[in-house]
């Protein structure tokens, strides 16, 4: 395949980026996007090129690290895949095809495609976990979990973090994200010591990192690689209120 | 948790400060306000389908509005209030979302978004200034007032007494202003095109709201996405009706 890419092209957090265009001649339909983005590095910086910075990591779709918003939607044409596992067959030949990064003030792109996903993890050092003092390890079903409880747990922790619902969020808000991480514990008997500190704490993160507010259009639903629901932000909402209104912690 | 945040004791200060610091909070103002405003307009609609019920009916049914006093104005000003804080949070949190993504996309697809929900704020901010226009016609007498009749022309068929002497109880004669008012097509064309961006507004905004409350889930999220749509079409469908019905002369002012 032969195809034309247009790279958003940036050198660091405060130097405006600008679109470059590359030609991407003899790809294989077999190989992953970012093999094909391996490819066309390989041969810039043979032509002494500087060769553009993506993130990626497992190549796996399980540990969150890839990105670029492809042809305007994050993590490619492919629904329910990361962009590692989007292959070039699902690209025709003689495209163009347009490659930017996560566009949000509380992801700045560090370079090229890169951006800083760290406001992530400052969320969930808010209140992302369960908080334990450690011992002897509890007997296997101790603790009676009902399997569409588990379940609806199981879904929202299914989140990997990438940030494509930021990306794809016209509002750049993290609701779907922090939604998860917060219903992941609303299901099992372990997080509700700390359910309303959870929310509330995670949410004030959310809103100091300079991500927008949620509008329901759904777009994040859509790309989430994972296929979280929104239901999960219906779920937090509800958190949410509860714990400003009237909530205090068992 | 070392995050500082204490439960929260349910002071009314403690709140407020958390509804008005927070995009969930900002955003429940939002729902709450406009699902009232939804709750009023549909009671209006029911009442200006009466007008179909003919000048003695309607009018009746406008003088029982008017006779209400304070309630009438409780109501008013309520009605002033949730408008207030509707636009007030949107006007917050939009400033918010635009300042979230300062550099727009190249490129930038839709994949679930609706068309209402699409043009919320361009629907919204049409239907503040059609709002303030039915106002100033309607409520105020301000504008669009040519060929009114003066206050207190209709007689109702119910009578009092007035020095020992049945008298017939004059009201204000609302029907033939809606009637004068509608038979003018640009108004009759422009009313049903506002309720037309209302009803596109609430497409959107009715399960926006719902599950912004939290109150959907699995099950009644796919609910709520036909019949926020459905029931935002009969709105439409109630309130347009009138002046179509009087630029077609199936309502008329009585011979």
């Amino acid at each position: 395949m032969n195809l034309t890419l247009k790279i958003w092209r940036q050198k660091d957090k405060a130097t405006p980026g600008k679109f470059e265009t590359y030609k991407a001649d003899d790809i294989s339909p077999d190989m992953s996007f970012l093999e094909m983005l391996d490819v066309v590095s390989e041969r810039a910086q043979q032509n002494g090129q500087e060769p553009c910075a993506f993130d990626h990591d497992c190549r796996e779709g399980i540990c969150g690290m890839c990105s670029l918003v492809i042809n305007g939607v994050p993590h490619g044409p492919e629904a329910a895949t990361t962009t590692c596992q989007l292959h070039m067959r699902k690209f025709k030949d003689g495209d163009v095809i347009v490659i930017e990064p996560w566009r949000a003030a509380a992801f700045p792109v560090l370079r090229d495609l890169v951006v800083d996903r760290s406001a992530f993890d400052r969320i969930q050092q808010k209140g992302g976990f369960v908080s334990i003092n450690t011992g002897g390890t509890p007997d296997g079903n101790a603790l009676p979990i009902s399997k569409k409880e588990a379940d609806l747990a199981m879904d929202a922790a299914s989140c990997i973090g990438c940030g494509a619902c930021v990306a794809a969020c016209k509002n750049a808000s993290a609701m779907l994200f922090v939604a998860a991480k917060v219903s992941q514990y609303a299901h099992l008997p372990q997080g509700q010591a700390e359910r309303s500190r959870r929310v509330l704490a995670m949410m004030e993160q959310h809103d100091a990192e300079g991500f927008g507010s949620c509008t329901n259009f759904g777009e994040c639903e859509a790309v989430c690689p994972k296929e979280i629901s929104v239901r999960v932000i219906a779920e937090m909402n509800r958190d949410y209120l509860r714990a400003t209104l009237v909530g205090t912690d068992a | 948790m070392e995050d500082g945040i204490s439960p929260p004791a349910p002071g009314v200060g403690k709140v407020v400060s958390r509804v008005h610091g927070s995009t969930i909070g900002q955003k429940a103002v939002m729902a709450v306000s406009g699902i009232l405003l939804i709750a009023f307009s549909f009671g209006h609609m029911v009442g200006h389908l009466q007008m179909f019920l003919g000048a003695e009916k309607y009018n009746a049914y406008a003088h029982f509005l008017q006779s209400m006093g304070p309630i009438k104005w409780a109501i008013r000003f309520g009605l002033l209030g949730l408008a207030g804080l509707h636009i007030f949070s949107a006007a917050q949190l939009t400033m918010r979302n635009n300042a979230a993504r300062p550099i727009a996309y190249a490129n930038n697809k839709w994949l679930a978004a609706s068309l209402g929900a699409k043009t919320m704020r361009v629907s919204g901010g049409i239907v503040l200034f059609f709002i303030l226009y039915h106002l100033l016609h309607f409520t105020v007498l301000l504008v669009g007032t040519a060929g009114f009749s003066g206050e207190n022309t209709f007689p109702l068929s119910q009578t009092r007494l007035l020095n020992g002497v049945a008298v017939p109880v004059f009201v204000d004669n609302v029907f033939q202003r809606m009637v004068v008012s509608f038979q003018n097509p640009a108004l009759a064309l422009g009313y049903v095109a506002g309720v037309g961006l209302l009803s596109l507004h609430l497409s959107h905004g009715i399960q926006s709201a719902l599950q912004t409350l939290g109150a959907l889930n699995s099950t009644y999220r796919p609910f709520f996405k036909k019949v926020g749509p459905a029931l935002a079409g009969l709105l439409f469908a109630g309130f347009a009706v009138v002046p179509l019905a009087v630029l077609a002369h199936v309502i008329d002012l009585p011979k």
